[in-house]
């Protein structure tokens, strides 16, 4: 697949995009990664006139969503004609070529750009049973992470289960699923870009980053950008006001749900996850999760489907009663029965004290034994 | 040290012990000194402050009427959260930093049972709950099975500082607190530190609510005016004691 002519004046102008949105889209990134909008000059610039790199998208154990999610555009928009800038040389869903084609085409630029190209990850990589629950063209998922991964310039994680292993390593793990990183050890530069799916905006903003400036942006302790991931979806929560002035929705389609109020009681998970959702939202800033009404159920966290669950309760139950215990229920119960139980021992401790006083139960000398102490 | 010369059992046997190590005379021990006595105290009020708080945070029960920008009910519950996590903090702190420098019975080897007597004293002590004995082992200071439990303690004090720290940084923002963000992938995710924060909280209060029955079973029990200890200071125990410890 050969990528388009790097004229992207021309390009966009074949596509319908006038200059003057190009721009508006360079400014909307510059803000998006945290630059001041005269950034926007250096960021036009950068897509104008430098090559662009190979990049390379490989699926293992998934469910395209992130590809949906990187090819959903309402209308044609300059971010994708930038994106289409990049010469994309292997896509299993979207290129034209298949079958031994595709993994020729997959191993020449391993072989040929050897340390030049992008590999964007999707899916997580199952290691039980020698890989043998994902294979493609007669190698296992693992054996082309390690070949295409470890050749890479950088590795972009898309998506929670490339990132950490997402749905299919959730408890109990039967294919023995990975994320990246933790399958291929030994990544140089690995950017993981988590969310069930991806969003597309966050994707192109760190392509856009890179193209800029030649590196990557700065990434939390899980290698998250920082300007996607750098805050919870609470502190940015529209609904913010509702939880700091104690309204909450208690139930499905009661009065608070109806007019907005505060999902925290339903379980929301924003204050424990962190994304940009509520600043770019999805779907071209349609909407998002809880603009919709349902609360977040983190997923961009590691082992969200094992650490967010219950989605619907505040947090999972009390070690040893189940998961859909009630901590607060238990640790009551429990408080009172420690109060109890140590009640009951005091009465019979003095009860006994009163009653056994007769003389044949001698009470041990309290010295002996005590003597020769070291303390 | 010599063993009281006394007669065992038998004249007063309902109090006997203390009957026959009386003999010598009670006399005032200053055991408690005064940063035990106020730590111990500020920790305890924080604790329930944190506790009411803390529990209105994990489920807010009370739902104000009226428009949002008038209330601020949960805003405030955090925010009183957060100061008494400072104190609590702070005295932790002070209290472990005692443990090195302070009086004797303040010291750490009244938690750890580093001597032989000391550990033959847990088993006394255990005896002595199980009703396979009558008689709680003697100790001037912490009896060895408090202070082993006492270390358990603030290892869950340790335990709120750190997830509470944690889940602090998540809403950090620019602060230098935002600096313990380092501890959330450690915890295993904000979630987790969540988790782990509210669930110490119930053996904190699990561990409320033994201290205070087994401190009025042993002040009884002994009758060295152990609770008043925690105000006062001071023991009053049997003359032949003094020296015990040291
Ligand atoms: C003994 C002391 C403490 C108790 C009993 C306590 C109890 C609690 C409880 C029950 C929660 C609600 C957790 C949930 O279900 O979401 C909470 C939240 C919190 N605690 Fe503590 N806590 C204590 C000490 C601390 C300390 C020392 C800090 C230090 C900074 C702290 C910081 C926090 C923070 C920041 C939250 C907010 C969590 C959120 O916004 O969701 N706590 N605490
Ligand atoms: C949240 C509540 C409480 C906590 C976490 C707590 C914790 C502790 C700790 C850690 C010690 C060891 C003291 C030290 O050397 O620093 C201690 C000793 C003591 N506490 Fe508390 N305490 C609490 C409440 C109370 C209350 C309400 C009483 C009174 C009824 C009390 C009475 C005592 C006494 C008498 C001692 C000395 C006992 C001994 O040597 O075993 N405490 N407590
Ligand atoms: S809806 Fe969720 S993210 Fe928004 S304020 Fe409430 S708890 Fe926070
Ligand atoms: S709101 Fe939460 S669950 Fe929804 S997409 Fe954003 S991070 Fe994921």
């Amino acid at each position: 697949m050969d990528g388009p002519t790097s004229d992207l004046c021309r390009e966009l102008e074949a596509r319908g995009v006038s200059r003057r949105e190009f721009l508006g889209f360079c400014s909307a990134m510059a803000v998006m990664i945290g630059l001041p909008k005269s950034a926007a000059a250096a960021i036009a610039d950068a897509l104008e006139n430098k090559p662009k790199p190979t990049l390379v998208w490989l699926e293992f154990q998934d469910c395209a969503g992130n590809t949906e999610s990187f090819l959903r555009s309402s209308k044609p928009s300059a971010a994708e004609v930038v994106l289409d800038l990049l010469s994309i040389d292997y896509h299993e869903t979207i290129m034209a070529a298949a079958g031994h084609r595709a993994e020729e085409a997959l191993e020449s630029v391993v072989k040929n750009k050897q340390g030049q190209y992008i590999a964007v990850v999707e899916g997580s990589i199952p290691t039980g049973a020698n890989g043998a629950y994902c294979t493609i063209g007669g190698k296992s998922a693992l054996q082309i992470a390690n070949e295409v991964c470890s050749n890479a310039a950088a590795v972009i994680a898309v998506g929670t289960c490339a990132t950490f292993g997402g749905l299919p390593a959730a408890s109990p793990n039967p294919t023995g699923a990975l994320g990246v990183a933790d399958a291929v050890p030994g990544i140089k530069t690995q950017i993981n870009l988590s969310a069930c799916p991806v969003n597309a905006e966050n994707l192109t903003a760190t392509v856009v980053y890179f193209l800029t400036y030649g590196r990557w942006p700065a990434t939390d302790a899980l290698n998250r950008p920082l300007f996607a991931y750098g805050k919870s979806i609470h502190d940015n929560c529209e609904r913010r006001a509702h939880y700091d002035s104690g309204q909450y929705v208690e139930q499905w389609g009661d009065e608070a749900h109806r007019q907005g109020h505060c999902l925290y009681k339903m379980g929301c998970k924003g204050p424990v996850s962190f994304q940009n959702c509520p600043n770019v939202g999805w779907n071209d800033n349609t909407s998002w999760p809880i603009a919709c009404g349902h609360g977040c159920i983190g997923c961009a966290e590691p082992d969200f489907w094992d650490k967010m669950t219950p989605f619907y309760a505040h947090l999972p139950g009390f070690p040893g009663f189940g998961k859909a215990s009630n901590i607060d229920k238990v640790g009551f119960w429990g408080t009172v029965g420690v109060a109890a139980a140590f009640g009951t021992h005091t009465l019979i401790h003095l009860g006994k004290k009163l009653v056994g006083s007769g003389g044949e139960d001698k009470p041990a000398d309290p010295t002996k034994g005590s003597e020769g102490g070291d303390a | 040290m010599t063993p009281p010369t006394t007669t065992a059992g038998g004249a007063r046997p309902e109090v006997s012990y203390r009957a026959k190590d009386e003999t010598g005379g009670l006399e005032r021990v200053y055991v408690w000194d005064a940063v035990v006595r106020l730590t111990h105290w500020i920790i305890m009020l924080a604790i329930l402050i944190q506790a009411v708080t803390g529990i209105y945070i994990g489920r807010p029960f009370f739902i104000p009427a009226g428009a949002e920008d008038q209330q601020f009910v949960m805003g405030t519950m955090k925010v009183v959260h957060s100061y008494t996590a400072i104190v609590f903090t702070l005295a932790v702190l002070v209290r472990v930093g005692w443990m090195f420098v302070g009086s004797y019975y303040a010291r750490w080897h009244q938690f750890v049972p580093a001597s032989a007597r000391r550990r033959r004293d847990v088993w006394s002590m255990l005896k002595f709950y199980t009703f396979l004995s009558r008689e709680p082992p003697l100790n001037v200071g912490h009896n060895p099975l408090a202070g082993l439990t006492y270390l358990l303690v603030f290892a869950l004090y340790f335990t709120m500082i750190v997830t509470g720290l944690a889940l602090y940084s998540v809403g950090a923002g620019v602060s230098y607190m935002k600096m313990w963000d380092f501890l959330l992938p450690i915890l295993g995710g904000a979630q987790t530190a969540r988790w782990i924060h509210h669930i110490a909280m119930w053996l904190l209060l699990g561990f409320f609510a033994h201290h205070i029955w087994s401190a009025i079973l042993v002040s009884r029990s002994e009758g060295h005016g152990l609770i008043d200890s925690m105000f006062s200071g001071y023991k009053f125990l049997p003359r032949s004691w003094r020296k015990r410890d040291e």
